[in-house]
């Protein structure tokens, strides 16, 4: 009985085992890949651009570094990273789910994206890349379906240049009450019903809801960066909290 | 902090609807491909990069590198920016500050102000060809009208504060008090110089004296 407590892990507010999260969490992003980026403009009225743009701007990116876009999904972030590196830089877009990846693919070579970018389907946990390789790491709204974040923080912290830096981009605790409120009342009861509405899949976003309960707080990831190395970790929370962005370097 | 991340997001959103309203920009895009262009206001003294591919524009509040070219320039200089030839006079009469290639910011310049949009065309595929031609002849009418007013205005009150009210001296009289204060200096300067030579004079005299 003891040993089965320990193999598990939430995947929302469900406990199931550790194994089988993984191709859970695939069977969420398979499901909702073809309508991602129309359900995070409805979903998040549009704000979700702003929160990149201030991931972009924490980045410190430079013409010719190397970017990894680590659970890049549909791509967002690899295209402005891509125009701003250039030619001489590198940006790898890695997602665990090969369908977010072609959609991600296709989407990309439709802006005329080709040429510094690649594709790579990866496992966060265990990322296939040299030590000490990439200038920067972003993840944004991953790390919340990792199922174990502690091994994948370490993993990125090998895999990342001394003097770089890692940017996690994470639904997190909302700072005020009434926020908080409001914030529930939307996720458990709106979000799930525009689901439905638009992408026919409403335990996809019932999913979403729950696993950003069961996400640590703004703290505990920074805690959680912390003993995974990461140095100088700090983080902003956007739009009251309801988002956090944390920033660690590696020297 | 956040205000000018949204800022910079409407800008960039319609800098990007603009160029590609118009046709020719690819082709002035591809010449700056890759160039990373920081602009700064001097009056606001917040810079904003703009990082130009031939997908499109893409306007940043932050860049840590080193970027291709660096503007400084006031507000009132964004409009004659237009004008490439003012280019050079602008830097001269220190409203334009340029780090880097000259040349990267008259094509920069070329890029955002040259645009050749056919406001007539794009309009006539929502509203038909009929509409927007009367539309668009309207708004034109309009503009002629309006600065047209706009001039006259200017001249009235211009006239108004110099002749009426008195609050402000009329141009000639700006140039003949410029003339009378030019006299003077030339008074006080010879004046000095006098003195000078008397107090010399008068050091040798008691020199000799001794």
């Amino acid at each position: 009985m003891s040993n089965q407590s320990e193999n598990t892990t939430h995947f929302g507010f469900k406990t199931v085992q550790e194994d089988t999260k993984a191709d859970l969490v695939a069977d969420v992003f398979h499901s909702v890949a073809a309508k991602y980026d129309v359900m995070n403009d409805v979903l998040s009225m549009g704000v979700h651009r702003v929160w990149k743009r201030f991931t972009i701007d924490c980045s410190g990116i430079r013409k010719g570094q190397k970017v990894l876009d680590l659970a890049g999904g549909t791509g967002d972030l690899t295209a402005k990273f891509s125009r701003i590196v250039g030619q001489t830089g590198q940006v790898t877009l890695a997602d665990i789910n090969d369908s977010m990846l072609k959609v991600g693919r296709s989407k990309l070579r439709d802006l005329g994206i080709v040429g510094n970018v690649s594709y790579v389907q990866a496992n966060a946990e265990e990322l296939p890349f040299p030590d000490n390789h990439f200038d920067l790491i972003t993840i944004a709204f991953g790390l919340r379906n990792v199922t174990d974040k502690d091994k994948a923080l370490a993993s990125m912290y090998r895999v990342l240049k001394p003097g770089g830096r890692l940017l996690v981009l994470e639904f997190s605790k909302p700072l005020y009450k009434p926020l908080s409120k409001f914030y529930d009342f939307y996720s458990f009861n709106v979000l799930p019903k525009l689901g439905k509405l638009i992408a026919n899949d409403s335990e996809s976003y019932q999913y979403l809801a729950e696993s950003i309960r069961m996400h640590p707080c703004q703290e505990t990831l920074k805690e959680m960066m912390n003993s995974a190395n990461f140095e100088g970790s700090e983080y902003f929370n956007l739009s009251g909290g309801i988002v956090a962005l944390h920033r660690g370097y590696k020297y | 902090m956040p205000l000018d991340k949204l800022v910079c997001g409407f800008l960039e959103t319609t800098v990007n609807k603009l160029q590609q309203l118009d046709s020719s920009a690819l082709q002035r895009r591809k010449q700056l491909n890759g160039t990373i262009i920081g602009v700064a206001l001097k009056e606001i003294n917040k810079p904003l990069y703009f990082v130009i591919s031939t997908q499109q524009i893409d306007i940043l509040s932050e860049y840590e590198g080193q970027a291709d070219c660096f503007i400084r320039l006031n507000i009132s200089a964004l409009k004659e920016l237009q004008n490439n030839h003012q280019l050079t006079h602008l830097i001269k009469t220190e409203q334009l500050e340029v780090e880097g290639d000259i040349q990267i910011v008259q094509r920069f310049a070329r890029l955002l102000t040259e645009m050749d949009i056919d406001w007539e065309e794009h309009l006539s595929v929502i509203i038909g060809d009929i509409l927007a031609h009367k539309l668009y002849y309207e708004f034109k009418q309009c503009r002629k009208n309006a600065s047209l007013q706009i001039k006259k205005i200017e001249k009235q009150s211009g006239e108004y504060i110099t002749e009426e009210l008195k609050i402000a001296p009329g141009p000639l009289e700006v140039v003949y008090f410029c003339e009378q204060v030019n006299d003077i200096k030339k008074q006080v300067d010879a004046l000095e110089k006098r003195l000078q030579q008397g107090f010399a004079s008068s050091n040798k005299l008691t020199r000799n004296i001794r």
